[in-house]
Order: structure tokens, then C-alpha cells, then sequence
């Protein structure tokens, strides 16, 4: 669009925001006559629930007025030249583009007649739901806060926990009719300038209508768009964008998303909690080795019990095999196609719970797990062991930290079903070797997916693998981080 | 970045590529052969690895002229070289392939054509194999140590099976001069994939010091080769080892796992080979591509896996690669390879994935339609004791099946104890398996049988040689099994015991429900073959007889 500045004459101006502003209702245009026998013209235009009335009245109209009054017509624009009005948080505006993106953004604008500048009065915004506390990434110790809609308030989360001028918030826009506004968070001295640069290339890179949310700004970017797995980390605590940031990472925050995005991202990021760091590390290496026992068995079981129960029976001690066939007489079903019935079912269930609000949706879970799975079986049309095997696969899927991450290895899940089901573990076999070569083909920004069970060569990636290392160990960053800055913490030689 | 996209693979993943590429095909194919066995295979190792060594040396020398065939060898020749290569790959991958399509079928699915194995084999280990080194060399790293260390594990737990005496009997075979240089060209030839090396090395990081790792997975793959050169006497017995085609596979079919998790483990070991095996296969269709690339013939994505799937399918005269593929690498291969490197030292101046994707889909498609192979538990038989007599010319069998609500404790009171005795007669097995599927609905499944009672009539027959081989054919059946002698086994296997037990649990029990030192000494299925393999002969096998109510062993 061509840019075009803001005239001296206020009428003219008035027309051009008219006629832009055409047939958009939400938009308020106060004309006003201000300061002594109201000789002085003034125009405010602002989005009429982002800007609080409060706001104007008290704050910054009142404070107009009030200097307005005190001062001739001819001394107007020298003085909002020098005082902004007298308001903290104003910003003059040089163009018209500049005034409705500033508008758009939830501020009010301020033109004066004679004078070619308006001034932008920043405003708390679009209403939004505020802080509150992370639904999808609970912990037992750590802060509760969880990021909120607004790309604003999330910004200041994290500067609330890093307040470093070495913490860097840079702004970019996105969507050429969304106009949604991104923040690159990074540290300035551990991030790499190449990663750095990638991602400015990436967010470049297309020109898209609009971005509604980050998941659409992750799937616009990413290394690979046909694999499951999400090469985004995402999160909705703001402490553990700031850990990633202190390893070195990026945090990518999206206007109207809870969801922050991290890069790169590895396999056993995924796998990890933030509250990993503020329990000891017995219990946090012993819950991440639980977690992983979770992800084999939210894949493999049910594609075990198949191939198991089809093929391979003699690996099955005799009585749990005989048990095993014992309750299967009278299912109509193969086992396949029981089990593929059951999983299937389990997904309805947990599709209807997250759709049904509130207490109704863990009824909904309640109901299913007990009532349809006990009916099923008296039903003859499920075996109890099937049942327990989709429970265990399930907690399995639940007790993966990344909802995304565990969503692809959902649909794994049935890939290895079907292996093992016609294929025994041969099936098993052809299907890990399969998902491991695709793992180590992909990406995240040009870093392997499987770092750091990757090990590069003379880098440190302590406390990234499974086994969490102590914190007075944990020395080096992760080799995300710039190589020189790579050291985290030591001992004070005279404390 | 500081790495990731430079194409490059580190030595760690060098190394275990190396392990994760030889460990299956060498496990596998090696000890079939007598030629790599006992002490001449122990000294022919030995030799062989010195030469294996020099040869590393030689061939990181040659590195630079691979690099670009018809630069270093001249239009004409490069290809010829590339030529010698791309038909080593896919005489190799053909070899492997057709090797997966007779031990899977054989030793893991029955059921499932071997053809339909090798084909989602190939097609599995050819998606992604020209995107680049550092895919492979992540592939290798990731799960090159878990393998490695399976296999440790899996032999370790093997050593409890083993038996001096039985070690002693390879230890005093007699060997000859030429068997163990014979040992030592074998080796060499199954070491003939590190002739590609060269094709690799500018792929390498550090290259000045590769050769140190390319040494270390040579000492490691021959440690591993050492290492069951030992083993595998010690747990088959000289004879029956010398017997057998492949005989890695049976090595856990009699080892317990502690804690009784499962049952047998011989299916994960299994896993392990054919998790290797896939990724040679991969591997070879990664670096033929690789090869095909340097000597300027296009790409060889599509093609080489068909070609490779195509020999492997093809028999004349029911031979196919199998046959050939020994004397292939001996005669022609090793031979032109050391030629063609010598001169190369001397001379030393998207859219198709969407495509493979569907394809894939389309071939999965109809293996799910035809429900092929798989036998629901219900619907399978699980005979605990086999008790086998010879009587009126003919093989009389009898099959202990448990009674499966007492066997799972869900049995009602009024229910009579119904332990189902069947019994089947024939000339041979192939009759009473006929026989068998004639007469019952329920598939036969062998894995579980805990005792094996023989008739003294047969006993002292030659026939019993037949039912031995009968029994190796069902792999199913464990090695570590009971077997015992009973004047009359169908009276045996007809007793019924309190609480349902069945004979096959209630003779196990005996023999293991003791504390340590009272243990009774059984003869287990593995040693009985032991016994026949070695001398011809049935072992001294311990009685049983029904004494009123009760079912006792005789000392």
C-alpha cells in the first residue's frame, strides 16, 4: 500500500480515516474542540471495547484538556512535540499506515488540527482472559502462571523472569490481512546469529492472508510438513520459555495463542516437564524413564499384544496365554479388529470430553472408560485384556508431557497395530525401523530431531538425556547455546 | 549451524553403522557354513583379522579416487568399477532379502509367503535412501549401541545353556592348514562390503584418524564372531551345530529370562537380527545409490530395490541367489574388487515421495484384506505334553491339551475336570498332521509344550531319528522341554490329575518346584538332540509310570 503521511489540516485527515474506516462499525471517531473557547480541533479515533473509557477520561483526554486550556491554539503542536501529551505511554505517528495499525493494535489515536503528527495512546487492548493458569502443562511445584491471549502480557512474563537487557524482544508482523503481531524472544549473547537469521528467513518466507494462532505459524515453518512429529516445541508456561531461553533457544510468541513456540526442538525435549528442574534428581530421572516407558507403551502395546497373541504365543508364559484365549471365546471379532474397535472408541471418548465443557467432559471420560468398557465386555464384544491394554495405552499417550508429541505418537500407534496384528514382530521390527529412520532425517532448524541422543562432538549436553544430572552438575549449556557462552555455572571462588 | 547439515557422518556413527550393517548378515549367514567353525575357524579368524586390518589401511589410501570414478579411472573404467559395485550391491541385497524370506517364515510367522516378507522388506528399506549420509549415519547411532548391547545381552544369558563337554567335543575335531586359510578367504569375503568404504570417506569427519574406527568395528564384529565360535558349540554340541543351516536362530530356544517375565525370548532375538538385517538392506541401497552417483549412471532410487527384490524371487530349478551368491563372492567379486582397487591406487592421478507413499498404502492395503497368517488364541490348541509311541508299524501320538477354565482358574464347580486327550496315528508326522487337520478346528500350537513322553517301543527304534526331525522342523517347540520314557505313553498321558493339573504341568512341576539341591536331574530336548547329532543314539532317558493315583519318575 502507499504510504501517505499525515497532513497539517485535520479535516483532511478526518476524510481519509472516513473513508478507510468505511462501513467498520467498531471503530469510534470522536471529533472534538478542545482548550480555550474551544477554538482547538482535535480528532480521537479508537476501537471502541479495546480501549477503556476509563482510560480516555481519566487519563489521557482529561490531561488534554487540562493543558489545552492552559495554552494558546499557536502553542499546540510545540508542546505535544515536546510532552506527548503529558501521558507516560504515548507515541507520535508519522503515517497513515502507522496510525491504523497502531489503531488496529488496540490504541487510540490522537490527531491535532495543524499539526502533520498523531499520537498514539497505548492502551491496555483487546479485552482478553488474562493470566491464569496453564491447563495443559500442570505442575505440583513451580510458578502456576500460564501464558495468557495476548502476545503483550506473555512478553512481560518472561521479562518478569529475565530481567536481563540481554533478553531481546523483537516484533514482526504476519498476515496481510491478520497483520497478527509475532515477538522473537531470544538471548542476545547465547543464541545463534545463523539460528537467529533461519528463523527470520522462515517467518519471511510466506505471505499468508492470516495467522489465527501459533500452530498455524508452526505448520507454515517447519523443516518437514508431511512427518507427525511437531517440530515446534510448544508451551504455555512462561518459566519454561525462559529456561529454553537460557539453553539457548528462541521462544516465538503469537498474538491471540497461549501456546508459545520453542526452537529448535529435540525428541527428548519433548519428553521433558519444567518442573524436571525444581524436583530432585532421583524423582525428575525417574519419572523421565517412567515417561518413556509411557511413550513405548502409548506405540508398541497394542501392536505387541497382537503380534503376541497371533503369532508369536510361545514368548507368553502358558497360563497367561491360556487366560489370554480363555477370555476371548465368544468374541465375535478378530483380535484386530476388537482392539482397533476399542482404541477407536477410546478416541471418541476423548475427542467428546475435550468438546463437552466443563464437568461434563470428565463425566464423559468417567462414563466411557467404565460403563462402555464393562458393557463391552459383558457384551461379548471386547475381551477384558483388551480393555486393559487400551487403558494402558492410553495412560501411556497421557503421561506425555507434549500433547502434540504424544498426538503423533497416537497415530503410530495404529500403524504398529496393524504391523503387529498382520505381521507379527517382524511387523514390529519393519515399523521401528521405519520410525527411527524417519526421526533421523528430521530437522528442527537444522538441528537433528534426535539430539541429544545424537552426541555432536566436544559439547557437553548435560542433563538433556534421560537421566536428569544433578544441578550443581549441570555446568554447560546445551549446545544450542553459542559455544563460548557455553558455560552456566560455577562455584564463586570467594564467596 | 556448528553441524547438522554438511552432510557429514561422525565416527561414532561410522562405527556403529558398521556394527548395526554386519552383525545380522555375519550371525546369520557365517555359521551355516562349516567353514567358519571350530578351531580352523577360530585360527582362520585370527588371520583373517590381519589381513582385514591391512586391508582398512589400503583401502583409506585408495579414498581420494572414489571420490569422482571417471575422473580417477577414466570414463570406460570408472564405470566398469561402478559397474562391479552396483552388481555386488544388488547380488548382496538380493542375498539378504532371500534370507529374510526363509527364516521369517520358518523361525517367526507362519503362514505369511516369504515373497510378501522380502517385498515389504525391500520397500521399507528403500524409502528415504537418497537423502543424504547424515540420515544413515543418525539412523546407525541411535540404535547402533541398543543393538549391540542386545546382542551382548542375549549371548550372555545364552551362557548359562552351555556345557564344557560339549565345547570339548569342537576342541578335539582335527582341522588342516588349508581349512583355516579357507576360514580366512571366508572371512574376507564376508568382510567384502568395507570395499565400499572409499565410496564414504569423503563423508567422513576427521578423516586422518578414520581408519582407527573402521578397525575398531572390524575388532568388535570379530570379538562378536569369536565370541559365538565358542558359544555356539557349547550350547549345540559339535555335531549338531555342524548340522545345522542356520544356527543362531535356536541359540535362546531353551534360555530362560529371570523372573519367568516371558516365557522364551528367542522372538526378541529375533527382533534384534532383523532390525540388522533391514538396516544392511537400507544400507546397501543408501551407498549403491551412493556409488551409482559417482560413477555417473543416474540414480539408482527406483530401480535397484526391484532389481534387488527381482533376483531375489527368481529360482531356476528351485536355486536361486542362495545357491550362487557363495561362489559369486568368492570366484568373482573378491577377486575383481582387489583388482579394480589396485588399479584405482595405481592409476591415482517431493512429488516422489507423495508417489512412494501411495504406493506403500497400496501394497499394505491388501495384506489387511486377506487377514493373512495370524490365529486368534481361542482358537489354537495348546498341547503341554506330546507323548509318542510306535506300535502296529504306525506312530501312535497323543496330545495333552489343558482343560481351560481349570488351567485359568475360572473353572464352576459342577464342571468335571476335562483334561482333552487326543490322539492320532500314522505312518509318519506328515500323515498324523494330516490327520490332525482333518479331524480338528483349532490350529495346532506347539509353543508351549513342557514335556515330551516317548514309548519305550520306539524308544529303540530307528525311528526315532524321524521324530527328532520333526520336532527341529517345528520351531516352535522349545528346546528346553522335558523328555521322558513311559512303558505305554498313552496311559500316562490319559491320567488325570487333582485339580486339573495336567501331565505337562505336573511332570515340569516335579522336576522344578524343588529347592536348590534337590533338583531332579531331567533330560532336556536340547540335549537329546545333542545326544543323536553326536552318536546316533537316544540318551538314558528317565521313566515315568501311573502307580494307582499318582504319576511318578523313576529314577
Amino acid at each position: 500500500m502507499e504510504e501517505k503521511r499525515i497532513s497539517e489540516s485535520l479535516r483532511e485527515n478526518e476524510a481519509y480515516i472516513r473513508d478507510r474506516l468505511k462501513n467498520c462499525a467498531d471503530v469510534l471517531i470522536r471529533p472534538m474542540k478542545l482548550g480555550a473557547e474551544e477554538k482547538i480541533n482535535c480528532l480521537m479515533i479508537y476501537i471502541e471495547v479495546a480501549v477503556s473509557n476509563m482510560m480516555l477520561d481519566d487519563s489521557a483526554i482529561g490531561k488534554m484538556i487540562n493543558h489545552f486550556w492552559e495554552i494558546s491554539p499557536e502553542q499546540i503542536p510545540e508542546f505535544i512535540q515536546n510532552n506527548s501529551l503529558g501521558i507516560a505511554d504515548g507515541k507520535r505517528l508519522e503515517t497513515m499506515q502507522e496510525v491504523v495499525a497502531a489503531l488496529f493494535a488496540g490504541n487510540a489515536v490522537f490527531f491535532v488540527d495543524g499539526y502533520d503528527r498523531a499520537l498514539k495512546i497505548s492502551s491496555k487492548g483487546y479485552p482478553g482472559m488474562g493470566v491464569s493458569e496453564a491447563e495443559t502443562e500442570k505442575v505440583l511445584r513451580g510458578s502456576k502462571e500460564g501464558f495468557s491471549d495476548s502476545v503483550k502480557i506473555n512478553s512481560a512474563l518472561v521479562r518478569k523472569r529475565l530481567r536481563d537487557t540481554r533478553f531481546k524482544v523483537v516484533e514482526h508482523q504476519i498476515g496481510t490481512r491478520s497483520h497478527t503481531m509475532l515477538q522473537l524472544l531470544y538471548m542476545e549473547d547465547l543464541v545463534q546469529e545463523e539460528l537467529l537469521e533461519r528463523v527470520q528467513e522462515r517467518l519471511d518466507a510466506y505471505e499468508v492472508d492470516g495467522i489465527l494462532d501459533s500452530g498455524m505459524l508452526e505448520q507454515l515453518t517447519e523443516d518437514s510438513w508431511i512427518s507427525p512429529f511437531p517440530q515446534y516445541q510448544t508451551t504455555e508456561r512462561p518459566d519454561r520459555a525462559a529456561q529454553e531461553l537460557l539453553n539457548g533457544k528462541i521462544v516465538l510468541l503469537c498474538d491471540n495463542s497461549p501456546s508459545a513456540l520453542i526452537l529448535p526442538s529435540s525428541f527428548n525435549g519433548f519428553m521433558e516437564s519444567s518442573e524436571d528442574w525444581y524436583h530432585r534428581f532421583e524423582m525428575a530421572s525417574f519419572l523421565r524413564g517412567l515417561r518413556y516407558l509411557a511413550l513405548f507403551s502409548a506405540t508398541l502395546l497394542p501392536g505387541l499384544y497382537l503380534a503376541m497373541i497371533r503369532f508369536h504365543t510361545q514368548i507368553l508364559p502358558t497360563n497367561l496365554i491360556l487366560s489370554f484365549a480363555e477370555a476371548r471365546e465368544g468374541v465375535p471379532f478378530s483380535s484386530v479388529t476388537e482392539l482397533l474397535f476399542l482404541e477407536l472408541s477410546f478416541e471418541l471418548i476423548r475427542e467428546a470430553g475435550v468438546r463437552i465443557p466443563g464437568s461434563l467432559g470428565n463425566a464423559i471420560g468417567i462414563v466411557g472408560g467404565l460403563i462402555i468398557g464393562q458393557a463391552a465386555v459383558s457384551a461379548n464384544l471386547v475381551s477384558p485384556i483388551v480393555v486393559m491394554i487400551v487403558a494402558l495405552t492410553a495412560l501411556g499417550s497421557m503421561a506425555i508431557p507434549n500433547e502434540e508429541f504424544a498426538a503423533a505418537f497416537r497415530l503410530l500407534k495404529y500403524l504398529f497395530l496393524f504391523l503387529g496384528g498382520y505381521l507379527g514382530i517382524f511387523g514390529m521390527v519393519l515399523g521401528g525401523y521405519l520410525t527411527v529412520a524417519h526421526l533421523s532425517g528430521l530437522l528442527s532448524f537444522g538441528m537433528p530431531y534426535l539430539l541429544p541422543f545424537i552426541r555432536t562432538e566436544g559439547r557437553n549436553a548435560a542433563g538433556e538425556r534421560i537421566l536428569r544430572v544433578p544441578f550443581r552438575k549441570r555446568k554447560d549449556r546445551p549446545l544450542y547455546a553459542k559455544k563460548e557462552e557455553s558455560l552456566r555455572l560455577k562455584r564463586r571462588e570467594n564467596p | 549451524m556448528n553441524f547438522a547439515e554438511n552432510n557429514r557422518i561422525s565416527h561414532r556413527q561410522l562405527y556403529r553403522q558398521m556394527i548395526l550393517a554386519f552383525t545380522a548378515p555375519f550371525l546369520l549367514c557365517l555359521f551355516g557354513e562349516e567353514r567358519l567353525l571350530g578351531k580352523a575357524g577360530i585360527l582362520g579368524l585370527a588371520v583373517g583379522l590381519i589381513l582385514l586390518l591391512v586391508y582398512v589401511i589400503f583401502l583409506i589410501r585408495l579414498g581420494n579416487s572414489c571420490t569422482d570414478l571417471n575422473k580417477s579411472a577414466g570414463p570406460f573404467w570408472g564405470r566398469m568399477i561402478g559397474l562391479l559395485f552396483v552388481v555386488y550391491v544388488i547380488f548382496t541385497g538380493a542375498y539378504l532379502l532371500a534370507v529374510l524370506e526363509e527364516i521369517v517364515p520358518e523361525s517367526l510367522l507362519t503362514g505369511v509367503p516369504g515373497l510378501w516378507i522380502s517385498f515389504f522388506a525391500v520397500l521399507c528399506c528403500s524409502l528415504g535412501t537418497h537423502k543424504g549420509m547424515q540420515r544413515r549415519g543418525r539412523m546407525g547411532e541411535v540404535s547402533g549401541g541398543i543393538l549391540l548391547l542386545g546382542i551382548f545381552a542375549m549371548m550372555a544369558l545364552c551362557l548359562g545353556q552351555s556345557r564344557i563337554s560339549y565345547l570339548q567335543e569342537m576342541l578335539q575335531a582335527p582341522f588342516s592348514k588349508e581349512e583355516i586359510f579357507g576360514s580366512s578367504y571366508f572371512l574376507l569375503c564376508a568382510f567384502s562390503g568395507l570395499g565400499m568404504l572409499p565410496f564414504i570417506l569423503e563423508n567422513v569427519t576427521q578423516r586422518a584418524t578414520v581408519g582407527k574406527t573402521v578397525a575398531g568395528g572390524i575388532l568388535t564384529l570379530c570379538g562378536m564372531i569369536l565370541g559365538m565360535l565358542f558359544l555356539l558349540p557349547a550350547v549345540f554340541g559339535w555335531e549338531r551345530l555342524k548340522a545345522e543351516s542356520y544356527p543362531v536362530l535356536p541359540l535362546l530356544a531353551g534360555a530362560d529370562l529371570p523372573g519367568n517375565v516371558l516365557a522364551r525370548f528367542d522372538v526378541l532375538w529375533m527382533a534384534f537380527l532383523l532390525y540388522s538385517l533391514l538396516f544392511a538392506i537400507g544400507s546397501l541401497l543408501h551407498y549403491g545409490h551412493q556409488v551409482i552417483r559417482q560413477a555417473h549412471f543416474g540414480t539408482g532410487r527406483f530401480w535397484m530395490p526391484v532389481a534387488m527384490f527381482l533376483l531375489s524371487a527368481i529360482k531356476v530349478n528351485g536355486a536361486g541367489i542362495k545357491t550362487y551368491y557363495g561362489s559369486y563372492l568368492a570366484y568373482v567379486h573378491v577377486p575383481l574388487l582387489l583388482g579394480a582397487q589396485v588399479f584405482l591406487l595405481l592409476g591415482k592421478k517431493g512429488k516422489g515421495k507423495k508417489k512412494a507413499l501411495a504406493a506403500a498404502a497400496v501394497c499394505f492395503l491388501p495384506l489387511c484384506l486377506l487377514g493373512c497368517a495370524g490365529v486368534e488364541p481361542e482358537k489354537r490348541m495348546y498341547p503341554l505334553a506330546l507323548g509318542v509311541d510306535w506300535k502296529n508299524e504306525q506312530f501312535l501320538v497323543s496330545y495333552g491339551m489343558p482343560d481351560l477354565p481349570a488351567a485359568t482358574g475360572q473353572e464352576k464347580e459342577e464342571e468335571g475336570q476335562t483334561s482333552a486327550l487326543l490322539t492320532l496315528e500314522g505312518k509318519d508326522f506328515a500323515q498324523i498332521e494330516q490327520a490332525y487337520r482333518r479331524s480338528q478346528e483349532k490350529y495346532l500350537d506347539m509353543g508351549h509344550l513342557e514335556v515330551l513322553i516317548l514309548g519305550e517301543e520306539l524308544s529303540e527304534r530307528a525311528q526315532i531319528g524321524e521324530l527328532l526331525s520333526y520336532l527341529k522342523k517345528e520351531v516352535f517347540v522349545g528346546e528346553n522341554l522335558y523328555v521322558f520314557q513311559a512303558g505305554s505313553p498313552g496311559e500316562v498321558m490319559s491320567w488325570q490329575g487333582g485339580n486339573g493339573t495336567s501331565v505337562g504341568e505336573y511332570l515340569t512341576g516335579i522336576m522344578e518346584n524343588r529347592m536348590s539341591g534337590q533338583h531332579r536331574k531331567g533330560v532336556t530336548l536340547r540335549e537329546l538332540y545333542h545326544g543323536w547329532y553326536e552318536k546316533q543314539q537316544l540318551m538314558k532317558l528317565p521313566k515315568i509310570q501311573v502307580q494307582g493315583e499318582r504319576l511318578e519318575i523313576l529314577e
